[in-house]
């Protein structure tokens, strides 16, 4: 029996937070869908598991979230044997969106090198919990981990952000033309 | 003062909106009395503000088709256009004393009651919905769309074009950025229908139907959308042509035109 209770268009309208969360978690536009396709592969796999009627956002973040954590086991496992490409850790380096054709957006790219220089660890609480705006508790379930580790990692993820944008403050930022200036 | 001491998480949790109304006055209060509590607040809500300006940008950013199938599930589509063309058939095959009936319902249904032209060419009231089924049937194979690839561009017009007993011409749609992957022979009612396929860089692709027309009547562009695949279809020349692609409206138009007029100039029609 074709047996579909995922509702489709709800995961079709998910698909630009999720293709934006996972640029967050892998720096790259191209890794990203290919990330979010996976993501959207499992829940099709898995679709029984999903309980009708709940959020299907923080199913679908936690099993990208899933996809992600064992990558870059698999990377790290990669890095040992190869450690010619990639920067170890997995987070893999920002990279700029540089095609002629796109538009630069200067803040994205602000936003973007800000949270590269976090863990993925802070990384993903700051961005749940400052722009997905998810529940706390929602964070813990998404990352399978107690609330007070979300709120731990938080902190310290606020933190080094703060400290990373004093420093970065006094340098040349971005002018307002859209030209890009070398920071450092 | 017996409250309870303002916590490192009382602070995340005000700025992301998230303690109960009580506790989030407490915290307030607390802040109009230390200004290092308030700054730090806002300090928080400024970096909230500054990562949703920046990461907002992407959700304008329109999904590429492999996601947009993808959120579809495997073989989800393809199931519903079958579903639909089933459930058509079984009125068109209904006995002519409920043939007003059924005409009611094409044109309650909307776009069925605009192919008039075209049922009365020969083709069936279906005709863009197997357009459309037959585009997602072939065109989302990644290995095996075609039957025979470009190289063969000669042999394949020539063959189609026997099959079809009509003289057919793949258009060149190198312009579009679309190029010629292949093509191949499919079942239509009564009458077989030639398939090219294009893709572009992006690997998206475009199909472009004929199928031999029984009657002189022309059709003028007509437009539908079966699940979000859109087809232009036409008659020209004893031949009816479908355009069907995950495009929209304006962009398919644009390369409906354009093999249109390629077709009309190789039929000396200019």
């Amino acid at each position: 029996m074709a047996d579909a209770p995922l509702p489709e268009d709800d995961l079709v309208a998910a698909i630009p937070r999720l293709r934006r969360y996972a640029r967050v978690l892998t720096g790259d536009p191209t890794r990203a869908d290919d990330l979010v396709q996976e993501t959207l592969a499992r829940a099709w796999e898995k679709r029984r598991l999903w309980a009708a009627g709940s959020d299907l956002r923080a199913w679908m973040f936690t099993i990208m979230h899933n996809l992600f954590v064992n990558q870059r086991a698999q990377a790290a496992r990669d890095a040992r044997n190869v450690s010619i490409d990639d920067d170890g850790d997995g987070t893999g380096a920002l990279q700029l969106p540089v095609a002629a054709s796109q538009h630069v957006r200067v803040e994205l790219i602000e936003v973007l090198r800000e949270l590269a220089r976090l863990p993925a660890e802070q990384r993903e609480v700051l961005v749940l919990a400052g722009v997905e705006e998810m529940r706390y508790e929602e964070i813990a379930q998404v990352l399978a981990i107690p609330v007070g580790t979300v709120m731990s990692r938080l902190s310290r993820a606020r933190e080094k952000l703060r400290r990373s944008m004093a420093e970065t403050a006094g340098a040349p930022r971005a002018t307002s033309n859209g030209t890009l200036q070398r920071l450092r | 003062m017996t409250r309870t001491p303002i916590t490192e998480a009382d602070l995340h949790a005000r700025a992301d909106g998230q303690l109960v109304p009580e506790r989030a006055a407490e915290v307030d209060d607390e802040a109009r009395r230390d200004p290092a509590l308030a700054g730090r607040l806002a300090e928080i809500r400024s970096q909230n503000a500054w990562l949703r300006s920046g990461l907002d940008s992407l959700l304008d950013d329109s999904p590429p088709q492999r996601l947009r199938e993808a959120a579809r599930g495997p073989g989800n589509r393809l199931r519903r256009l079958a579903s639909r063309l089933t459930s058509v058939r079984a009125v068109r095959y209904a006995p002519a004393w409920t043939a007003a009936a059924t005409l009611v319902i094409g044109i309650a249904a909307g776009w069925y009651g605009r192919d008039a032209v075209l049922a009365r060419a020969g083709m069936p009231i279906t005709f863009a919905q197997q357009m459309a089924y037959a585009h997602v049937l072939y065109a989302s194979d990644p290995n095996r769309p075609v039957e025979m690839w470009a190289p063969d561009e000669k042999r394949l017009v020539a063959w189609l074009s026997k099959r079809l007993d009509y003289p057919l011409r793949a258009p060149d749609l190198e312009s579009a950025g679309y190029a010629l992957v292949g093509g191949r022979l499919v079942a239509g009612n009564a009458r077989p229908t030639a398939m090219f396929v294009y893709e572009n860089a992006a690997k998206e692709r475009l199909t472009l139907q004929a199928r031999k027309s029984t009657s002189a009547d022309e059709a003028a562009f007509r437009y539908a959308v079966a699940d979000g695949v859109g087809v232009f279809y036409w008659i020209d020349d004893h031949c009816a042509y479908a355009l069907a692609g995950d495009l929209d409206r304006s962009q398919l138009l644009t390369i409906g035109e354009l093999v249109y007029k390629q077709l009309a100039e190789a039929g000396g029609k200019g």
